[in-house]
């Protein structure tokens, strides 16, 4: 069985009128590592945001492990969307708050809440934050103010932040697309890293095709809402790259 | 537009905004010209106050034709408010001019037009449609040569009514020099009295703050467009707001002198004006700003699996201590000043003396009491101004 199931997901947005996604279906296996590409407004961060619902489909469903989230209570939606890590292109750290804070909120889908509220994380949650923020080799900015690290450094919180979630499913929202290169790589790494080593199925939107060729198993590619392309990396050539982003388009390379 | 036509609502708001809000708008506006317009030329004439100039049936005529001209020849101020424009020849103009006399009931006639066009746009092949005429800066539109006209006229008819006597102005100085003279010397003996009122005062407003603080606090949550959704959110949002805007149009010297009747006059009269009015005061600016988070991290937490409750605790509080305090403070420094204010309306403490010392004409008690008062507002706008660049 597919680990996540999209069937003819349609999303009309009620002030503009605006159809930002168009009878959209595709499966994913466990395991893969499936990249979105496609224009700034083809739909990419509404169709990974119906996936945890923090955008309600319009109809359509939205099928995980078997379970339909489209059709989870509230309650029930909150234990499903802590399989669910997820990552922002801005990168969506509370900047007040320590690093440690941040990292911690990963783990509130399984802290009681009134232990959530106290602050009051058990010991086991402390120890996995360690681990993460080691993992992302940020163990010694711990105490330090989110807004005080670089733009590739809170991305990592981020990650971190997700990892403490254990998570089946990852979703990037253009995880790189506010950071140079260099550090674009560096996050893809990480992000790679907890699909082969964790075995974590991840949907990850990318703006730059060639980061898409290098890190994907499966690209898909939107356009005004609608699949215009399913397949392995190798098998976008020109001419399908130029169907994807219109006929003036020349592609860009992250090296 | 062509084809299905206007759904019945679409049909009515259309019907509605065109046929009566503009004209209506425009009416209140050409209405006003003639009221300060009357204020003026009856001052200029008969030297006193008219306020509509004319037998009845001409300024009737002029607002009303005038409006219905303005519509179909310019670009009235209705039609900019409703955002739209008139585009049609002028045959079609005339034509549009000529049946808007019809009024309302032109509009409810443009409920049975498929496509809500009023009988003058069907009938005159002209068309309101959204957008703006020219590339001209509004103040060069006839709306902009109607407000310059109106502001005009307006000066003209203040400076008759307010009877304005410049020449006392200028020459009645030297009947003040013996308050003067009292109040560069201050009696000193009023000293310790006039420190210990002054404790008084102080504590006034910062036991108003302190209370207001947590009531105003807990309020915002309610008060914030972000987090209250849903179909019982936004009804408590909608009267949160509403009771805050209305207590906040009672100036606290009003709240002090009805608190003043209700548990008598007194510092604790006083206490109670400013804490009313520093809850929704406060109440305001903590909204605001929760309505100006950051909605990353919400979505962020949210998307953890985190509880509502735990996402204000994790993503939205971490964002908004530091600009409370901030304001609590800013809010403070405000009392200060305005706990001498309400003291002067009965509200007690240095005030209530300070009011006192000036029905008595005594101005060298007066003096003594300002210049604490002076001190004191001054050394708090420091310190608050000082804590609040560390919060910032």
């Amino acid at each position: 069985m597919a680990h996540l199931v999209i069937e003819s997901l349609t999303k009309i947005y009620e002030r503009g009128k605006v159809r930002a996604l168009t009878d959209v279906s595709f499966e994913v296996e466990r395991g893969e590592f499936l990249v979105l590409i496609g224009l700034s407004g083809s739909g990419k961060s509404t169709l990974l945001r119906c996936v945890n619902r923090l955008v309600e489909p319009t109809t359509g469903r939205v099928v995980l492990d078997g379970v339909d989230v489209t059709r989870l209570s509230p309650r029930a939606l909150r234990r499903t969307r802590r399989k669910i890590g997820m990552v922002f292109q801005q990168f969506n750290l509370v900047k007040r708050s320590s690093v440690l804070a941040n990292v911690l909120t990963g783990r509130l889908g399984y802290v009681p809440t009134w232990r959530a509220l106290l602050g009051r994380f058990p010991k086991e949650d402390l120890e996995r934050a360690r681990r993460a923020l080691s993992r992302v080799g940020l163990l010694e900015k711990m105490y330090a103010r989110a807004d005080e690290l670089s733009g590739g450094q809170q991305q990592r919180v981020g990650i971190a932040r997700a990892l403490m979630q254990e998570p089946e499913l990852l979703l990037a929202d253009e995880p790189v697309s506010a950071l140079d290169p260099a550090t674009s790589h560096s996050i893809m790494q990480y992000l790679e890293q907890m699909n082969r080593e964790d075995g974590v199925t991840v949907l990850a939107s990318l703006h730059f095709l060639s980061l898409a060729r290098r890190y994907g198993t499966r690209i898909i590619a939107l356009k005004d809402g609608r699949i215009v392309f399913d397949g392995p990396p190798g098998a976008i050539d020109n001419a399908k790259f130029k169907e994807i982003y219109g006929e003036d388009a020349e592609e860009v390379e992250v090296r | 537009m062509s084809g299905e036509g206007l759904p019945v609502l679409g049909r009515l708001r259309r019907a509605f905004t065109l046929g009566l809000l503009v004209p209506a708008a425009d009416a209140l506006v050409l209405a006003l010209l003639w009221f300060v317009g009357s204020l003026f030329f009856g001052f200029l004439l008969h030297g006193r106050e008219v306020y509509f100039a004319g037998p009845w049936w001409l300024p009737l005529l002029v607002i009303v034709e005038g409006a219905l001209l303005w519509a179909a020849w310019g670009r009235s101020p209705g039609m900019v408010l409703a955002g739209v424009v008139l585009r049609g020849s002028a045959r079609g103009r005339f034509l549009y001019w000529a049946l808007s006399h019809l009024g309302p009931v032109g509009a409810g006639l443009a409920l049975l037009d498929r496509e809500g066009r009023l009988p003058g746009e069907r009938v005159g092949g002209v068309e309101f449609v959204e957008g703006r005429p020219t590339h001209r800066p509004w103040y060069r539109t006839s709306v902009g040569w109607a407000a310059a006209l109106g502001m005009a006229l307006a000066l003209g008819a203040a400076v008759g009514t307010l009877q304005i006597d410049l020449q006392a102005l200028l020459t009645k100085a030297p009947a003040t020099v013996k308050y003067w003279q009292q109040v560069l010397r201050p009696n000193t003996s009023l000293l310790t009295l006039g420190i210990q009122l002054l404790i008084e005062t102080f504590f006034m407003a910062l036991m108003a703050t302190l209370f207001a603080a947590p009531v105003a606090a807990a309020l915002s949550f309610l008060a914030a467009r972000n987090l209250t959704r849903g179909w019982i959110g936004r009804p408590v949002y909608l009267l949160v707001r509403l009771a805050g805007s209305i207590t906040r149009s009672v100036d606290a010297v009003l709240w002090a002198i009805i608190f003043g009747v209700w548990v008598g006059m007194g510092s604790f009269a006083g206490s109670l004006a400013l804490w009313v009015h520093s809850i929704v005061d406060l109440l305001k600016l903590y909204a605001d700003q929760l309505e100006s988070i950051d909605p990353g991290p919400v979505e962020a937490v949210t998307a953890t699996g985190a509880s509502r409750l735990e996402v204000i605790r994790y993503a939205v509080i971490p964002q908004i201590v530091n600009p409370y305090l901030s304001f609590t403070l800013y809010r403070w420094d405000i009392n200060v000043r305005m706990a001498t204010v309400v003291g002067l309306v009965g509200g007690g403490g240095i005030g209530f003396r300070l009011g006192g010392a000036l029905t008595d004409f005594n101005f060298s008690n007066a003096s003594m009491y300002m210049i604490l008062v002076i001190v004191l507002v001054w050394a708090i706008d420091y310190l608050s101004a000082r804590l609040r660049a560390k919060l910032a």
